[in-house]
């Protein structure tokens, strides 16, 4: 894999993503530098799905905005928490992790014999090329996690999306897709993921964003993540305000500037 | 014993011609129905079947017992039915399974009732009931345009259908295709509906669709192999129907289908992917 | 202000009333019958005295009816109801029971002597013998009882005995128009027996070997038997039931064997199946019989006896070349 170019940086701009008029983060404004590896944490409730969300454009902002310098939603990788997915379809995990070539082989081109060197290359990474031919329902979670992120790497993106990755994975995977994940930094690609381990958090990120619904602290991980920043965290609310009025903090905004 | 296989369509042309029908939709309605059961849509073909009927029976009405107008009619009710469900599904709080049953619903009732008003039920009951037995060259035509054009557009959006049913939002994130992918497969499903329904009719259309597809889940392994068990099956099913509709003397559509049926029951029993009896035999487990 | 919503709602109300009680004024007799057979006899007999309302109307078929609430009103308010019976009306015990009706069924069929129903294959109608026994069996009107043929006006002396039934049921219920309804029937009657006449003739002037014919719906028994024609049919006595590849392998052997030479199609069914059997074994396809309804006024078979000079007009010309 060679190294990318300079991937592109991600700007928040007063952005307020939710569900049916509630929002469940509130007024983000902030930039993802380019080629930088960040965590976002937080409690809960916190917002950190729905952010990764709106980034990819799964969700449609209620406000404010979310640019992408140059970079279509196409070019990023995105692994949600995995609840869409049908394990019970009778697919090869070999199959599944050559879908990472979509953008080299689309809806209609054959796999070449160079194509499948590079997916038996990124199930060796990963650790999974004896259980090639097995089909995907027969995997551990572990199993499965892996050959999620084989995936991502064939996809070759610039920007990498991780929602929690390693919920109900075991230590030994655990390691070995931090490694990995290391690995794109170094190669210069963006890479967020949402975490709730902190220590994991503390040991592999160094930039952090705290997020309960709204940004509590964002920068390296050493300042963001300290005891009083944790606590705001935790007070913010978790539910959404059934009887919320509308939010006037824009107007507010507009009449401090006035 | 093979004449007794065979000298049936030796001897009458209708039978060959009922054969060809038969084998043209064993051919198209199958695969389509794989799809369908692996996306966990079975209950949808019976609900686009019989969304298409009103569609058949107004072009009854317009036209009488013309292939265009119930082929046409059929086509446009199913089609509306489902791009309408579609819509809703996507842009209210409705999930799939709910806006399609409302349409459908609403489709059915209103067929119903035009046809009671204005037409005798008399031909209705041929529409529902098919007349494998009397495909004209129209209709013998009409089923092999269906199956060809069917099975061409299946090979075209295979991956991304295959895709779609497995990891809709992988799809939608790496490729516009994902609603035009699920609606080109809505139009599969329609129009296989309406070649089948020419020499099934509307009741047994869904059963060539299904059965088989649910059949080759006992046997194969991939899309592809349970593709190929769904063809075969429907291919024995029609074989089988028409022979004892001739020799036992049986209205042939259902015959057809309940041929399915009993391949069903017997691959429940002893597939080889989960049929039921080999939970009864021991069997050592493998190295790795 | 109160008070002439008061009297506007009163109003409206005696206006309603009167006006259904206007209705109720009319002196003729209402009589309901049950197809367009059956409602076209009654008109001839019951002249300007009576108001027929029919169920099942042109081109329809009674085999599959199925009532609605507007014939369950017409049936409530008459004063008499004609029915063919021998099974043909499988909906009609449902029907008097929904609507409540008080008045008299006459069942227009008694007195015929009735045959069992043909099977696929047509067979002579020697079980006309059985006549007598079946009479009593026949008395129940339940569908289920497929083996009498219930087509019993195909023969047209059986007509003459439902004229004869509806002439009575007329006379005792409205004794005053006796002398219309006699007069009615009387030169009804003889029209009748003239077309009968013209019927035998026809068929008879037709070669032996060339008086066979299939037709999609088994309702010819009766015709078959009276003048002297061979009928097969691919499909049961309803419409309701759905061929076997061995019926219609059946029929295109003995039409290849015994060289029938037309195959006609009955107004009521689906002809595709015909269209399929004559083009594999080159019968022609004769036209269209009625049989178990009437044409549309404007249609070729609108009466009973046109639908009689209908089919045997074509019958004949497509035997006869």
């Amino acid at each position: 894999m060679t190294p990318k170019p300079a991937a592109p940086a991600i700007v928040f701009r007063d952005l307020t993503l939710g569900y049916d008029r509630h929002p469940a983060v509130h007024h983000i404004t902030g930039t993802v530098a380019r080629g930088e590896l960040l965590a976002v944490v937080g409690p809960n409730g916190a917002g950190k799905s729905t952010l990764l969300k709106g980034i990819i454009g799964e969700l449609k902002p209620l406000s404010g905005s979310i640019s992408l310098d140059g970079l279509s939603r196409r070019d990023i990788a995105y692994l949600p928490q995995v609840i869409d997915i049908d394990r019970s379809f009778p697919i090869s995990v070999f199959d599944c992790v050559a879908m990472g070539l979509w953008r080299r082989i689309g809806a209609w081109r054959g796999v070449s014999a160079g194509d499948a060197q590079d997916i038996v290359h990124a199930l060796d990474t990963v650790g999974l090329v004896p259980l090639a031919g097995r089909k995907v329902g027969s995997l551990s979670g572990g199993q499965f996690q892996r050959m999620l992120f084989a995936r991502l790497l064939l996809q070759d993106a610039a920007v990498i999306l991780l929602d929690e990755p390693f919920r109900a994975v075991d230590t030994k995977t655990v390691a070995d897709l931090l490694a990995l994940i290391a690995r794109w930094h170094h190669e210069g690609r963006t890479v967020l993921a949402a975490l709730h381990d902190m220590d994991q958090v503390r040991a592999h990120f160094p930039k952090t964003l705290l997020l309960a619904r709204e940004v509590v602290a964002w920068g390296s991980t050493k300042d963001v993540l300290t005891a009083a920043n944790l606590a705001t965290s935790r007070q913010l609310t978790e539910a959404f305000d059934a009887h919320a009025t509308v939010c006037d903090r824009d107007e507010e905004l507009e009449r401090e500037v006035a | 014993m093979i004449d007794t296989l065979v000298q049936p369509f030796v001897e009458f042309a209708f039978m060959r011609r009922a054969l060809v029908g038969c084998l043209a939709i064993s051919l198209t309605a199958p695969p389509v129905g794989v799809f369908l059961v692996l996306r966990r849509m079975s209950l949808m073909g019976d609900a686009m079947g019989h969304a298409i009927l009103p569609g058949a029976a107004i072009g009854y009405l317009l036209a009488g017992l013309s292939l265009a107008a119930m082929s046409l009619g059929g086509f446009a009710a199913g089609l509306a039915v489902a791009l309408a469900a579609g819509l809703v599904a996507r842009s209210t709080v409705l999930r799939e399974d709910a806006s399609l049953a409302g349409f459908y619903l609403v489709s059915l009732a209103l067929g119903v009732m035009l046809v009671s008003v204005r037409g005798s039920n008399v031909d209705l009951l041929h529409v529902l009931f098919g007349t494998v037995l009397a495909l004209n060259d129209a209709a013998l035509l009409l089923i092999a345009t269906i199956a060809t054009v069917s099975l061409a557009t299946l090979a075209v959006i295979y991956r991304p259908l295959v895709l779609e049913c497995f990891d809709p939002q992988f799809l939608r994130s790496v490729s516009p295709l994902s609603s035009p992918t699920h609606l080109v497969f809505l139009v599969l499903v329609v129009l296989n509906l309406v070649a089948g329904f020419q020499a099934l009719g509307t009741l047994m259309a869904v059963g060539i669709m299904l059965l088989p597809a649910i059949t080759a889940r006992f046997w194969a392994e991939d899309v592809s192999g349970m593709i190929g068990v769904a063809v075969g099956c429907a291919f024995a099913a029609s074989l089988t129907g028409l022979l004892l509709s001739y020799h036992a003397n049986v209205p042939a559509g259902p015959a057809v289908i309940l041929s399915c049926g009993v391949f069903y029951l017997v691959s429940m029993l002893v597939g080889v992917r989960g049929g039921l009896i080999w939970g009864f035999v021991p069997r050592k487990h493998l190295e790795a | 202000m109160r008070y002439r919503v008061y009297a506007s709602i009163g109003l409206a109300l005696g206006i309603l009333l009167g006006a259904s009680g206007a209705g109720h004024a009319s002196d003729k007799v209402k009589a309901v019958a049950s197809f367009s057979v059956l409602g076209d006899m009654v008109k001839n007999v019951g002249g300007d005295r009576v108001e027929v309302t029919t169920l099942v109307g042109p081109n329809g078929d009674a085999h599959v009816f199925s009532p609605t609430p507007a014939d369950a009103a017409s049936l409530a308010s008459a004063d008499i109801f004609f029915v063919n019976g021998l099974g043909f009306e499988g909906w009609m015990e449902r029907l008097e029971n929904a609507s409540g009706f008080k008045g008299t069924l006459v069942v227009a069929s008694g007195g015929v002597m009735p045959i069992a129903m043909r099977e696929a294959e047509g067979h002579h109608g020697d079980d006309a013998k059985d006549g007598a026994e079946q009479a009593e069996a026949d008395d129940h009107d339940s569908y289920a009882d497929e083996a009498t043929d219930p087509h019993a006006w195909q023969n047209l002396f059986n007509g003459k005995i439902y004229v004869t039934n509806i002439r009575d049921a007329l006379i005792a219920t409205d004794p005053d128009g006796k002398a219309v309804y006699e007069a009615n029937a009387d030169k009804y009657l003889a029209a009748i027996d003239t077309e009968d006449k013209a019927v035998s003739a026809a068929i008879a002037k037709l070669p032996p070997e060339r008086r066979r014919i299939i037709t999609s719906h088994d309702a010819f028994g009766y015709f078959a038997n009276a003048y002297g024609l061979e009928i097969i049919a691919p499909e049961g006595v309803s419409t309701e039931s759905e061929a076997s590849a061995q019926d219609v392998a059946k029929i295109i052997r003995q039409i290849r064997k015994e060289h029938i030479p037309a195959v006609f199609l009955e107004n009521v069914t689906d002809r595709r199946l015909l269209d399929q059997i004559a083009a594999e074994t080159g019968a022609k396809i004769g036209g269209v019989l009625y049989s178990d309804a009437l044409s549309e006024a404007d249609g070729p078979a609108p009466t009973y006896l046109d639908m009689f000079r209908h089919n045997v007009g074509t019958l004949t010309a497509a035997l006869a070349s």
